[in-house]
């Protein structure tokens, strides 16, 4: 019963915002049928459409866990943004430095050293900068959201400053490092899946996003660390009282939160730009995002991937409505996105009416 | 179950509302597949900057009304959008896609790879002879060539003897304006002194008034009288500067004489529209051409404005001095230096 609930309050949210939505896209005069058959065709059609949703979904499914690590210990990270801009560089930085750029680098190593190292950079750095707001709330008390945001203005205009005058080949017009090295490129899907081009930029960082929901699940679930982390997420004075030291779960849900965040580089990195790209989660980032992602996913793993993938065919969906219709831009999906968050948080709302409709056919009964 | 029953209706009552002038929709999303699509990219500006992008959305809409063609344009907003919006006209098969601005160079080098079938232009996009490809047509401008013509103007004007170039982003394609504006200054008075400064070094170089009028006022502060801008958005602020300072600029791109009348002594004008008309016209008569496409003083693609806003401000005496050196270009007697050429 519990599950169902899960299940069906989110669905109900996303339905109620496409009723919503078809109610503005006839205002502003155009077809809601030919426009949700746009949006729904180009995210799910073969190959470009799924393998599209899917690359967007991967960056969202780390930032949403990222989100849900935090908020399960009671903490709201806003700086996964930042996290992963930093990680991104870290990522590029090894992509780089140790993998023979011609006078950028100081090692030459091979593929199976140099990926796993790269991973491990945009992990640890974005661990750190996630830490970091952990230590200031679990030390002194300040607000991890103050310190989160904060921290996503020092993020980007520190690795702006790398890029720009440490790491751009010369004369370079678009703010981006040099590319990184081969052997630090991981693999796109279409290498392995017929009928999938590689001009799409799905790469292996999908199975990885998939791999870490697994493991936060058993993290959080069948660990003791996990554990404490919810423990002091549902009651930090009774948690403490239970003997569990809260700063320290704090700093640690901070740092996974960061490292699930830093792996977004991974993905964009060495898997799709091959460079480190400045501001490339401009817009409403992968980081932001992923906030809605934790909410609509209920704070899962599970429910994460869903709502990840969700987000992800209404990037590509939103495109192609933004130019192939008339009237409606691409500002129809962020008022979907925004409906559906307004519906979910209006949850507590939905399940007190339902709950009396069943308790009320009962007693018809 | 009061509450609930209100909502209902008065969801009912919304929807009948609405689907009255729904009756009337348009029925734009049919898709006539035998005319020539085509779709444009702007550039970070968007199609309303008054400036580079308003005169490429000019050309297409012009094309648009001569030509049976379907037009479809995105402004992506941000950088990272430009790639998934080039790649969506692709998916969908469109003849002609075109990408205002060279940052979207390396995007349109890879999706044109990718659709080998179909058709690009792009707008300065500079790509070394042996990477270009077949398919895309690379609209460029002979930039140096307007700059020789205001300098000389510019140089001719000032009392001074010093005059101020503001760039928007430090990069080849702006130092191309810079160049040719101080060799047409210096052509007319040897001992010129040209300042010059630069907004930035990033693409939000192009969209910042302030500094831009910044800058301006500190050249007008060393004696400068005449500033040339080549910095989109930015220029603007620099406009403002010459009317509080009672001093000359110089627009760029689109005719810009209109913004400040009497502060603009010209405009140096890049006919971005007669580059993208030309190129829709090409691809429906289909003789269409791939390879580098310059327009220059020759062709109409480079000149500098001339209208009722500027025409007193300059004497005729150096409008026909620059008359003939427009001549002497056109015939190769000057060469103008072309910063980037290596």
């Amino acid at each position: 019963m519990k599950l169902l609930r899960e299940i069906l309050f989110p669905l109900i949210a996303v339905l109620a915002a496409f009723l919503v939505g078809a109610i503005i896209v006839l205002l502003i005069h155009d077809d809601p049928i030919e426009t949700y058959k746009l949006l729904i065709g180009s995210a799910l059609s073969w190959p470009d459409g799924i393998g599209y949703t899917l690359f967007y979904a991967t960056p969202l499914i780390f930032t949403g866990l990222a989100v849900a690590v935090a908020f399960r210990c009671g903490l709201l990270n806003i700086g996964a943004e930042g996290q992963l801009y930093v990680a991104a560089f870290a990522a590029a930085w090894v992509g780089i430095t140790f993998g023979g750029v011609e006078g950028r680098s100081i090692a030459n190593l091979s593929a199976w050293l140099l990926v796993p190292l790269a991973c491990f950079a945009a992990m640890a750095s974005g661990a750190v900068w996630g830490a970091v707001p952990g230590v200031l709330k679990a030390k002194f008390g300040s607000h991890e959201v103050i310190n989160t945001i904060m921290m996503n203005f020092i993020a980007l205009a520190l690795v702006s400053y790398f890029t720009q005058y440490h790491y751009k080949a010369q004369g370079d017009p678009i703010l981006q490092t040099v590319p990184i090295s081969a052997s630090a490129h991981i693999a796109r899907l279409g290498k392995f899946i017929p009928g999938l081009p590689e001009r799409i930029p799905l790469n292996i960082a999908f199975f990885l996003a998939l791999l870490a929901c697994v493991l936060v699940y058993i993290f959080l679930w069948r660990t003791k660390w996990g554990y404490e982390i919810r423990a002091t997420g549902a009651n930090p004075a009774a948690a403490e009282y239970g003997g569990i030291s809260t700063g320290r779960q704090i700093v640690l849900a901070m740092a996974v939160s960061g490292a699930l965040a830093g792996l977004v580089g991974v993905n964009e990195v060495l898997g799709y730009r091959y460079r480190y790209y400045d501001s490339f989660s401009s817009g409403v980032g992968y980081g932001f995002t992923g906030i809605a992602v934790a909410l609509l996913g209920r704070n899962h793993p599970v429910g994460v991937v869903f709502a990840a993938l969700f987000f992800g065919a209404l990037k590509r969906g939103g495109l192609f409505v933004d130019i192939f219709t008339e009237h409606v831009s691409k500002d129809l999906v962020e008022v979907l996105k925004a409906l559906v968050i307004l519906f979910v948080a209006a949850e507590l709302y939905f399940r007190g009416r339902l709950g009396r409709f069943g308790l009320m056919r009962r007693a018809k009964i | 179950m009061k509450l609930s029953g209100s909502i209902l209706l008065a969801l009912l009552c919304v929807l009948a509302l609405v689907l009255t002038p729904a009756c009337n929709l348009s029925k734009a999303s049919a898709d006539d597949k035998s005319k020539v699509h085509v779709g444009i990219v702007f550039d970070i500006g968007g199609k309303d900057d008054r400036s580079f992008n308003a005169s490429a959305w000019e050309g297409v809409k012009r094309a648009a009304k001569d030509y049976p063609i379907v037009l479809r344009d995105v402004e992506p907003g941000d950088p990272t959008s430009l790639e998934p919006a080039m790649r969506a006209f692709a998916e969908k098969g469109y003849d002609l896609i075109i990408g205002v601005g060279f940052t979207q160079t390396p995007v349109i080098q890879q999706v044109a790879h990718d659709y080998p079938n179909l058709k690009f232009a792009i707008i300065d996009g500079v790509v070394p002879p042996e990477e270009q490809l077949p398919n895309v047509a690379y609209l460029l401008f002979k930039e140096h060539q307007g700059s020789y013509l205001v300098g000389m103007i510019a140089a001719r004007k000032s009392q001074t003897g010093t005059i101020g170039f503001i760039g928007g982003m430090d990069i080849p394609l702006i130092h191309r304006f810079e160049k040719g504006y101080e060799e047409g200054a210096r052509a007319v008075n040897p001992n010129i002194k040209v300042i010059e400064n630069y907004v930035g070094v990033t693409d939000v170089a192009w969209n910042n008034p302030g500094k831009g009028k910044e800058l301006a006022v500190a050249q007008y502060g060393k004696g400068a009288d005449v500033i040339f801008t080549a910095a989109g958005n930015s220029g603007l602020g620099a406009f403002d500067a010459a009317e509080q300072n009672g001093k000359f600029v110089i627009g760029v791109d689109s005719d810009q004489n209109w913004v400040k009348p009497g502060f603009v002594l010209t405009s140096m004008v890049k006919r971005v529209d007669n580059a993208v008309y030309q190129i829709v016209g090409d691809t429906v008569q289909s003789h269409f051409q791939g390879g580098v496409h310059v327009f220059g003083l020759d062709n109409k693609g480079i000149d500098y404005a001339l209208d009722q806003y500027n025409e007193k401000l300059i004497p005729p005496d150096v409008l026909k001095d620059v008359e003939a050196a427009k001549q002497k270009i056109i015939n190769g007697q000057i060469q103008v230096t072309d910063a980037m050429a290596k």
